[in-house]
């Protein structure tokens, strides 16, 4: 018999107790692997979103995003500024327009002729909603043959009873119903009652993106399903870019034209964002948004780039100090991706400190179990060396004792993490956006929604804030999608619209963002590669070193006249 | 020949020392069957651990066949009691676990002798020491008192030592096992031409060697 054989025998002699400590080995190295997996699994995660913010930083107005919150707008002056600043290889800025459409137009006039009756249409339920609608089709009467939209444009800023406040107006229809979300968020629903009848049917705006490049707000390419890119970005122009969603509504392709802020655009081409929530908007050139709007030099956002990733946190810095913290935030990414990634690496910490924590258990277990074993067995190692054993004879068979226990151990704890990994990457990933969208979903308040971060055009009706009033806001989005359809936009301050992953999930605004976050974070996948087992390996090797070292070396100790006196 | 010469051991003592070994000088020519005998206490104990090199001297020395074991460095010591030294202990001392086979060869295993040696020897060992075949595999544990002393002394014949050291070898056993324990011991000091030297302190089984030697107040005298 060799020594690896004694060792083996040796290590069940105690077939109960080696039993016991096997188990607990087997639960306490599953328990490490499980961290193990779950720390590389979230830290592929990590690159994987960071990888998406890439090289570019978003600038918004402090205390705005989208059409949410308020502040001073960004200016051109600004977006020079931002140029200037060092390793920034681009900058670009944007303009963020809401639009009422057509519906709009009809709402108002029957909410106008009807505003005796809207709390009776309201009682009567969904009347007043299905009135509007097929008003709001009658005058379309005769689109998409012409490829010109036929509809009577709503007056710009117009606002009807649950309607907000817009830039201009278009006369152009949106490709999503307001529906009972848009309802809701609208405020042209019963609050107390949770019913959806509409005072008025509810305005669903569309959002104009003024640009100056080929690329869409956040940097992303645009795939154009018709048509060309915009050639023109005079204040002059009048190309545009429309979403498929809404070209298709409005029965529009490349070379129709419409109306919307005074003046007559032709369609240049048709994207296709990959949602239909992206795909219901439209990009014109920004020197014409900000002419039109009476917003000449604003701008909502600006995109910057920067010359490499080693150089992203130290632009965001400079571009802070440059712009002021008190007038722009500078962000990576998007706020989401940001959150997202913090989330993601306070568990990269925890799943760290729960494998070193469980595999110091374990050496510990190991360690207390072989002293005791050492101990009991001190009169057989005095005997083994009267007999002829060296010290190094001695102390490897209870180091193999030990290893062979942890082997064991490792084994069924592998089979364990298997099992465990999964569920515990999930459980972590789970708590840590939980408990942030706890706390953002906190601090929404009622009117959080429907912030009017944009001014409305001189000589309209466009009451400021006064969207505030349109109800309390409900922003607990259960899929990250925006419950109003135009409140988180297209994202102009640089979320990519329909990124991987991501879904629809816009400006990073008050509303949703739990499910922002997790949506961002999406599906953390666990897998065990080369990297992960030899880590593991080492650390059970760790364990069984460390666990049988110490009894190995008090093995060297034992001086075999003490067994012979004890006779 | 096992020579010791004026072998001194002391051990502290509240103000001054004890030396229950004081000044012992004997020789054994090869081969012999001898015994020490004295009182419980008397220090029979602590010569037989200076004679093992389990222990050291606090003079003297201890020569084996010109060797003087009391100058061997740690490491020597250890190679001189794994090749020229056998013990058989009073409780046996068996690895429990182990098959009355297994513990028999585990000092050849210590020695680097091959599997098949080893085997073949300890099978040879165990049929002298009369243990019947079907023990063999037998763990340690499930075999009666006479049995593991039997295997005990075919463990300390394992590696042909010149001297084998019997510390009470029957001093677990009953009076019929114990004299077939003796008279084993004396044959195999003839056939493996081992010294094997018994300490005790039965009169009677000691009166069964060649030679008795007594241990009083730390000096030897031949009987």
């Amino acid at each position: 018999m060799n020594i690896l054989a004694r060792s083996m025998g040796n290590a069940f002699r105690n077939k109960v107790r080696s039993g016991a400590v096997i188990l607990i080995l087997a639960v306490a190295i599953g328990l490490a692997l499980s961290m193990l997996v779950a720390h590389q699994a979230v830290g592929a995660k990590v690159a994987e979103l960071k990888s998406q913010i890439g090289t570019q930083l978003t600038v918004n107005p402090a205390g705005s995003r989208g059409f949410e919150g308020g502040g001073e707008p960004l200016t051109n002056s600004d977006l020079d500024t931002v140029r200037s600043v060092e390793h920034v290889s681009a900058a670009e800025g944007s303009l963020s327009l809401r639009l009422s459409t057509s519906d709009a137009a009809s709402a108002e006039d029957s909410g106008s002729d009807d505003s005796a009756s809207d709390d009776s249409a309201a009682q009567e339920g969904s009347g007043g909603g299905d009135s509007g609608a097929a008003q709001s089709d009658t005058a379309q009467s005769d689109p998409a043959q012409s490829g010109t939209a036929q509809s009577e444009p709503a007056q710009a800023g117009s606002r009807g009873p649950g309607s907000m406040a817009t830039a201009g107006s278009t006369s152009l229809r949106s490709a999503v119903d307001a529906g009972t979300l848009g309802a809701r968020n609208s405020g042209t629903s019963d609050g107390t009652s949770g019913s959806t009848a509409a005072q008025a049917p509810p305005a669903m705006p569309l959002t104009a993106t003024g640009i100056s490049t080929a690329a869409a707000a956040d940097g992303s390419e645009l795939t154009l399903t018709d048509g060309t890119a915009i050639t023109d970005y005079s204040a002059n122009s009048t190309e545009v870019l429309l979403g498929a969603s809404l070209a298709e509504e409005n029965g529009l392709a490349a070379g129709s034209t419409f109306e919307a802020l005074g003046r007559t655009f032709t369609v240049a081409g048709v994207f296709d964002a990959g949602t239909v929530f992206d795909n219901n908007a439209l990009y014109l050139p920004l020197a014409a948004a900000q002419e039109l709007s009476g917003q000449t030099g604003e701008l909502s956002s600006i995109l910057v780039t920067v010359d490499s990733m080693e150089n992203v946190d130290s632009t965001q810095t400079a571009l802070t100090d440059a712009l002021g913290s008190d007038r722009a935030d500078v962000s990576a990414g998007t706020a989401g991706l940001s959150e997202a990634i913090n989330s993601l690496a306070g568990v990269q910490s925890i799943s760290l400190v729960g494998f070193i924590a469980a595999l110091a258990a374990a050496a510990l277990i190991v360690l207390l179990i072989m002293i005791m074993v050492v101990r009991e067995r001190r009169r057989e190692i005095g005997v083994l060396k009267a007999i002829g054993a060296s010290n190094r004879t001695i102390g490897l068979q209870f180091v193999l004792e030990a290893v062979v226990l942890v082997a064991i151990g490792a084994v069924l704890g592998s089979v364990i993490a298997v099992g465990a990994s999964g569920p515990i990457a999930s459980a972590l990933v789970d708590s840590s956006t939980g408990s942030s969208s706890s706390i953002e979903a906190g601090s929404m308040g009622p009117g959080a929604m429907g912030g009017e971060a944009l001014q409305a055009p001189p000589g309209t009706d466009g009451q400021p804030s006064d969207g505030q009033s349109d109800g309390p806001s409900d922003g607990q989005s259960t899929d990250g999608q925006s419950t109003d359809g135009q409140a988180q936009g297209t994202a102009p301050d640089g979320a990519p619209a329909g990124g991987p992953g991501s879904g629809p999930f816009g400006s990073g605004g008050p509303f949703g963002s739990f499910d922002q976050t997790a949506e961002l974070i999406g599906t953390v996948t666990t897998s065990v590669g080369p990297g992960t087992i030899a880590l593991g390996a080492g650390g059970v090797l760790f364990i069984a070193a460390f666990g049988a070292l110490v009894p190995a070396l008090m093995t060297a100790r034992v001086r075999p006249i003490e067994v012979l006196r004890g006779e | 020949m096992l020579e010791v010469r004026n072998v001194v051991k002391e051990f502290p003592s509240g103000d001054g020392v004890i030396r229950p070994v004081n000044g012992v000088t004997f020789s054994l020519p090869q081969g012999t069957f001898a015994a020490i005998l004295g009182r419980s206490g008397s220090g029979k104990s602590t010569l037989l651990s200076i004679l093992g090199a389990l222990d050291t001297a606090t003079s003297g020395d201890v020569v084996m066949d010109g060797t003087n074991i009391s100058q061997l460095p740690p490491g020597r010591l250890t190679e001189y009691r794994r090749r020229d030294i056998g013990f058989v202990f009073q409780q046996y001392n068996l690895i429990p676990n182990l098959s009355a086979m297994e513990n028999v060869m585990l000092p050849m295993e210590f020695a680097g002798v091959g599997k098949a040696e080893r085997m073949a020897r300890a099978a040879a060992l165990l049929n002298e020491v009369e243990l019947t075949e079907e023990l063999h595999q037998r763990p340690a544990n499930r075999l009666s008192g006479g049995q593991q002393q039997r295997v005990s002394i075919a463990r300390a014949l394992a590696n042909r030592p010149r001297l084998v050291l019997a510390d009470e070898p029957t001093g677990n056993l009953d009076e019929e096992t114990g004299e077939l324990i003796i008279e084993l011991l004396r044959n195999l000091a003839q056939q493996e031409n081992t010294t094997i030297l018994v300490v005790t302190h039965d009169q009677a089984l000691a009166a069964k060697t060649d030679r008795r030697l007594r241990l009083a107040r730390g000096t030897l005298t031949e009987e």
